[in-house]
């Protein structure tokens, strides 16, 4: 079980991690002059503010995903790890029943469940207490 | 204990997002999502506007052809009250 935790760790970390240096380096590419149409989705100055303040806080929960540590602080990792991932999915979840970006179609509540699954599988691969505190 | 509170919960949510789309809660994401399957009531770029109509501020019906010969920039914004 800890073989398989480990393997989800590291994959989780560095898709997250892809994904917050692929968001930096889109905000750093926005802000060269006359590049505002580069973005993925059209977005003010407010909107790539957050958007690299999301990067860099992905880049830091992928990093600490793939180096999660055996024993106790990599059990907590996945505690944390799989609340934002069910507040990520509530999120999505409220986006969708509001219609905001309705052009998305079921995309959010797909992502929703995908989030929700993978929150259950950290939940249920981390070791038990006992084993991670001896290790 | 904990692990199985936690399934719990992250279950549960799990079923609210799957059954989202029968529940009252999802009357408005499904007809947003449904409007992805409405064939375009506007033409693609290129192409001709069919003769819209619209009110102005002072109640009055406007019609695209009355600005025919024009440059006409039109916006749409989403009001307060939607």
């Amino acid at each position: 079980m800890a073989r398989s935790y480990s393997l989800l760790c590291r994959t989780c970390g560095v898709l997250l991690l892809l994904g917050g240096v692929g968001f930096v380096l889109s905000s750093f590419r926005a802000l060269a002059p006359g590049a505002e149409s580069v973005t993925p989705f059209p977005m003010g100055p407010n909107g790539l503010y957050f958007f690299a303040f999301t990067g860099c806080a992905l880049v830091g929960w992928g990093g600490a995903l793939f180096a999660a540590p055996a024993g106790a602080a990599g059990r907590r990792l996945g505690t944390t790890t799989a609340l934002a991932l069910a507040l990520m999915a509530l999120y999505r979840m409220a986006v969708w029943v509001m219609g905001d970006v309705w052009w998305l179609g079921e995309l959010p509540r797909i992502e929703a469940a995908l989030f929700l699954l993978i929150a259950l599988a950290f939940v249920w691969l981390r070791p038990a207490r006992a084993s991670s505190e001896a290790s | 204990m904990g692990r199985i509170a936690a399934t719990v919960v992250l279950g549960l949510l799990l079923v609210l997002d799957l059954a989202l789309p029968w529940t009252p809660l999802g009357r408005r994401g499904r007809e947003a999502a449904e409007r992805l399957d409405e064939p375009r009531a506007v033409g693609r770029v290129g192409e001709a506007l069919p003769d819209l109509r619209f009110v102005d501020f002072e109640g009055r019906e406007v019609k695209l052809s009355d600005f025919r010969g024009h440059p006409t920039v039109i916006t749409f914004e989403r009001s307060v009250d939607w």
